[in-house]
């Protein structure tokens, strides 16, 4: 009975690999198995410094760490109140504009959420992950 | 007629009144209802399941890089397991969902799934424990918003539900 169990156990474990392998195939360009983020998408702070003034700055992190310090002409948009910022972020922003999102550091994912989202809710192009995020920035500074 | 009857119980020894056969169909009759019945829940609750498991393994499957950063958010894995899993935990799902339909490799199933559950709900608790603020991921944006509460006690139900299909008697005749 236990071998039963165990066979019908890795038969169906067998089954959806197929799937899933076909799947890792077919979305081998939208998705990097090294890092969360694409490297096409992600941007250092001398590159995103040298596009000048055709960038927004966004910051990703809470409320009370945008209140304390931020990039100069950073725009707050963070998950806790998105409604209410996207739509100030929305006023700022303009076609050609190249959006550089930022958290806290390397490891934080808010800055990678929402570029995320700014792509697939609001439907913009050229949005970018500040590498290293606010930590790299105060290194160059 | 009813002499006649009490004659010959008199003479046939371990006779019984024919009153009591005819209870005896009626409670076999009330017992076969019963059954049936109780079938009849069973392949109900069978099919909630089955379903809350395809559809929530469709979702995943329709979007695995979204799934990917859901999985990452926990903190528990390295990335690239991350995409290895929300490449394939989606159509674990999905098969298992369609065995429970199907009835066929039902146990296998069974198993999986409840692997499965216990283990997204010890990393939500974990995650919880750990103060991150994680969406779960579970049944796509459906669930963006729930609360922690609201995904424990959904676990916890699909959970019960699970080991309530491992109990019955019924889980015992499919393959």
């Amino acid at each position: 009975m236990t071998s039963s169990l165990v066979r019908q156990v890795l038969i169906l474990a067998a089954v959806a690999l197929i799937p899933g392998v076909g799947e890792a195939v077919y979305f081998r360009h939208k998705i990097s198995w090294r890092s969360a983020v694409l490297p096409s998408e992600m941007v250092t702070v001398d590159q995103a410094r040298a596009w000048g003034g055709n960038v927004i700055w966004v910051d990703a992190r809470p409320d009370e760490e945008f209140a304390r310090d931020h990039v100069p002409d950073a725009i707050s948009l963070n998950e806790d109140r998105w409604n209410d910022l996207l739509s100030q972020f929305l006023v700022v922003w303009s076609p050609g504009k190249k959006v550089v999102v930022y958290c806290s550091s390397l490891s934080c994912n808010a800055s990678r959420e929402v570029a995320r989202r700014l792509r697939r809710e609001a439907q913009l192009p050229d949005v970018f992950v500040l590498e290293g995020g606010w930590e790299a920035w105060l290194k160059k500074r | 007629m009813g002499s006649v009857v009490e004659e010959k119980m008199s003479t046939t020894p371990n006779a019984e009144p024919p009153t009591s056969h005819a209870q005896l169909r009626v409670a076999g009759n009330t017992s076969d209802v019963k059954g049936r019945t109780s079938n009849i829940l069973w392949r109900i609750v069978d099919l909630i399941v089955a379903v809350i498991f395809i559809y929530a393994g469709a979702i995943k499957a329709l979007d695995p890089v979204q799934f990917a950063s859901d999985i990452d958010n926990y903190k528990i894995l390295p990335w690239p397991f991350s995409v290895a899993l929300a490449f394939y935990l989606p159509w674990l799902e999905i098969f298992c969902g369609f065995a429970l339909v199907a009835r066929t490799l039902y146990r296998g199933a069974l198993s999986i799934l409840t692997t499965l559950i216990l283990v997204f709900t010890l990393a939500t608790t974990a995650a919880k424990v750990r103060g991150l603020d994680i969406t779960c991921g579970c049944f796509g944006h459906a669930s963006q918003n729930w609360s922690f509460p609201a995904h424990l006690a959904t676990n916890l139900g699909i959970l019960a539900a699970l080991l309530v299909l491992w109990l019955s008697n019924r889980s015992a005749k499919p393959s």
